[in-house]
């Protein structure tokens, strides 16, 4: 996969901008924070409308074949504009664990399903501070789930889960219906991520993976569904960026513009440096899709990704002052926005463990 | 046992004869409105008991007791949580100046009382929409009026001014002048005709700050606390005095033990996160800056208490404590992994990552921005030059907004 966007790339880009910037509403978005188990539905009717829910998947279950490079441009668009419900990451974590399993009905079950938007999906990995714990206190056993996930992202509202069970001591990747779940509400300080504690208490559920394969496999899932996240995190400190280059153009002190000072000046051009290295590195991991070198390439999208977002969420609200701390102005959006994804599928520890881990393997690209 | 150890030990067990009363256990729960009442509550009990106004003249309703005694005091007071928020900016600039510039010395003595038990709260009102950092940019104006003023304008973010009586206000007096010139500073009775307050929403969704707008205010000349023109020295004094009341080197977020109990209660990879070399060293680096802070506020403390001038050090305090605050309270939040996202808004500050990180932005603005302290630091202590500010000399009513 090239590293050059072609036209029908760019026009994605360009069209998704286009499109959330018309229907994002700084309003409602505050709003969501306020309330538990409420998501932005605009955006995500807005999503199925335009077959973002489909991008990614393969056309024999309705997806339209076109890959993370696709996904991860609409996914910087949803970052910029802080868009409200997860399922764009986790619906396509979800579908990819399921696509690449081994049960077929899970298949024919939920992929069309997913891939239309009808049905939405969350992967529930993490276990407290573990985001993918090498021996899973959730059970899988008689083809039934047992146990409990914490704060799993999009848990309040999706159809489906892909979740990392025990089996019989080893770890195991299932899928399963939440309708006959428990979900307890987590309130958090991203409620438009929808956390949920999943509850199973012998529910019935699809074995994809087991072993070394379900490791291999989760793995996978998480790296890919890190690539679409550094991509939502990249759009989220670029809209920061230039938020803070507009105002420091903006706002007087001392008689002159405070752009026209160093340390604001420097802040946002060390900002940029920060975007465009994680940009870059998205844009090579999306490239490396399925190739020996993708872990690596997912762990540096992650880890510079996550430091942009975060680093911008800082900055642009300390160029901002008074004013940047305040409710109404919603940077805070951008800053919880960026915690949240910063956490979800494992932290900066996780990561530079991982990325480390596959540097000794020494098969790294 | 040092008579500061002694003082210690009696102020220890004052406060944990009231701590079930007024402590973080009791305030859970309560409304802004209720804890503020059990606040006002707790300000009576400390003063009944001798320990408000600590290091101010007994003349005023203070103890005469030194600096030394007021940080140990403090210092053993953050343990327990109480309710002494709302009177944080009162105590700590407004009334100390009206002390120092109030001619009307009676008048100012009942203020300093009923502020010292709690019944009255002063705001700090300097900050404009056109001037914060560049506080000498503001725009409120007063004009004479027979033998008094009138004053028309809007301050902003002033702090508690919602519950405030009265405030200290730096104005305009004269737009002809360069623009630090033309300032005179004033008290000014809160719930005065004219005086609007409008709380403003924070991030962290608490609305402790305020619009504030003046119309048509009537001054008194008796109320004004500095030459007519030579405000912005008053107004320097008082900054001057907001910096020495930074001495939490924890940057006013939660203690670095929190961080290494959390470390220790956390697994990272199979192991407690306390053996992970990142996490040490995280904890090391923070624990060595912050000693420093605190060894430089005992400094600063002993050097007062010995009448010598403390060096400007002091002024590292908040410039260092609140930026590790707010990325020891990220990596806080990281180590919690999942179970970070649970958040309760009313959580304490300092005994939860959650809100310490979400409020921390606040602190890095609040009582002079960082960069604005940087440059103190860089023109003030160390003589670099100053920036170019073409603003410079110009008549206010001469510079383009
Ligand atoms: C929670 C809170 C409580 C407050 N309480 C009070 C109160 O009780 N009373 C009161 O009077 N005020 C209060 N303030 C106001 C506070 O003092 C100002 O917000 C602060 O001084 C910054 O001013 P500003 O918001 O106008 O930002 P601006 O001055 O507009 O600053 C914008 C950015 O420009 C930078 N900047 C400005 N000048 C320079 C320069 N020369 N060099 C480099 N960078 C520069 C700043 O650092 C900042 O990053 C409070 C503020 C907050 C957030």
């Amino acid at each position: 996969m090239s590293i050059l966007y072609d036209e029908g790339q760019q026009a994605i880009a360009t069209e998704s901008r286009r499109v959330l910037d018309a229907r994002t509403d700084k309003a409602r978005l505050l709003g969501l924070l306020e309330q538990v188990g409420e998501f932005d539905e605009t955006f995500w009717n807005t999503a199925i409308e335009q077959g973002w829910t489909a991008l990614a998947l393969p056309e024999a279950y309705g997806g339209l074949n076109l890959s993370l490079v696709e996904l991860g441009l609409v996914a910087q668009a949803t970052g910029a504009a802080t868009a409200g419900a997860p399922f764009l990451n986790t619906s396509y974590g979800a579908a990819m664990a399921i696509l690449h399993g081994s049960d077929d009905s899970a298949k024919s079950d939920w992929l069309p399903r997913l891939a239309s938007g009808d049905a939405t999906g969350c992967v529930a990995f993490a276990e407290g501070s573990s985001p993918l714990p090498p021996k899973p206190a959730i059970t899988f056993d008689g083809m039934m789930l047992t146990g409990r996930k914490p704060a799993v992202p999009g848990g309040l509202k999706a159809d489906m889960a892909v979740v990392w069970a025990s089996l019989g001591g080893r770890p195991a990747l299932v899928a399963v219906a939440l309708a006959e779940a428990k979900r307890e509400p987590v309130s958090s300080f991203d409620n438009a991520r929808l956390y949920a504690d999943l509850v199973f208490d012998k529910t019935p559920a699809q074995l994809l993976a087991q072993g070394d394969d379900a490791l291999v496999l989760a793995r996978d899932v998480l790296a890919r569904m890190a690539v679409v996240t550094a991509h939502e995190q990249v759009g989220g400190a670029e809209a920061l960026l230039f938020i803070a280059r507009d105002y420091a153009n903006e706002r007087k002190a001392f008689g002159q513009p405070i752009g026209a000072f160093q340390s604001i000046k420097h802040r946002i051009a060390e900002l940029y440096g920060l975007v465009e290295i994680a940009r870059a590195n998205c844009i090579h991991a999306a490239a490396q899709e399925g190739q020996p070198g993708f872990a690596v390439a997912a762990a540096d999208a992650r880890l510079s990704a996550t430091e942009a977002y975060d680093t911008a969420a800082r900055d642009c609200i300390q160029i901002h002052g008074g004013i940047g701390v305040t409710w109404e102005t919603g940077l805070h959006l951008h800053m919880r926005r960026a915690r949240s994804l910063a956490i979800e599928q494992g932290n900066t520890l996780f990561w530079e463990d991982w990325l480390v881990d596959e540097l000794l393997k020494g098969d790294a690209a | 046992m040092s008579d500061l150890d002694a003082y210690r030990d009696k102020a220890r067990k004052w406060l944990e004869s009231v701590a079930p009363e007024f402590g973080r256990d009791a305030r859970r729960g309560l409304s802004v409105e209720e804890d503020l009442a059990l606040g006002r509550r707790y300000q009576r009990a400390k003063y009944d008991a001798g320990y408000t106004g600590i290091n101010w003249p007994v003349e005023v309703g203070g103890q005469g007791l030194g600096h030394l005694e007021k940080i140990t005091f403090d210092g053993e007071e953050m343990q327990f949580g109480m309710p002494n928020v709302y009177f944080g900016i009162s105590l700590g600039m407004p009334v100390p100046i009206l002390i120092r510039f109030c001619e009307d010395k009676p008048w100012m003595k009942e203020r300093v009382i009923a502020a010292l038990k709690g019944e009255e709260i002063w705001c700090q009102l300097f900050s404009e929409p056109s001037g914060g950092s560049d506080l000498a940019a503001l725009r409120t104006r007063a004009e004479t009026d027979g033998n008094g003023w009138r004053m028309s304008g809007q301050k902003v973010w002033t702090s508690w001014a919602q519950y405030c009586d009265y405030g200290v206000i730096v104005v305009r007096t004269d737009p002809t002048v360069p623009k630090h010139k033309g300032l005179t500073y004033f008290w000014v009775d809160m719930k005065a005709p004219g005086v609007e307050v409008r709380p403003i929403k924070l991030a962290g969704g608490d609305s402790h700050v305020n619009e504030v707008f003046f119309d048509d205010v009537r001054l008194e000349d008796s109320q004004r606390m500095s030459p007519v023109g030579g405000g912005f020295g008053v107004a320097l004094t008082t900054l001057m005095i907001e910096r020495y009341v930074a001495t939490d080197s924890a940057g006013f977020g939660p203690h670095l033990d929190l961080f290494v109990e959390t470390a220790q209660d956390i697994d990272l990879n199979g192991r407690p996160a306390i053996e992970d070399g990142r996490i040490r060293s995280a904890i090391a680096r923070n624990h060595a800056m912050r000693a420093g802070l605190d060894s430089i506020t005992r400094r600063a403390m002993l050097m007062m208490q010995a009448g010598m001038q403390p060096g400007p050090e002091g002024s590292l305090q908040k410039l260092v404590a609140v930026r590790s605050r707010q990325k020891l309270s990220e990596l806080g939040l990281d180590l919690q992994g999942n179970e970070a996202f649970a958040f309760d808004p009313h959580a304490f500050v300092k005994e939860d990552w959650g809100t310490s990180w979400l409020n921390a932005p606040t602190g890095r603005i609040a009582g002079g921005s960082d960069e604005v302290l940087l440059n103190t630091i860089a023109e003030k202590i160390l003589g670099l030059p100053q920036d170019h500010r073409p603003d410079k000399g110009v008549p206010f009513n001469q510079i383009p907004a």
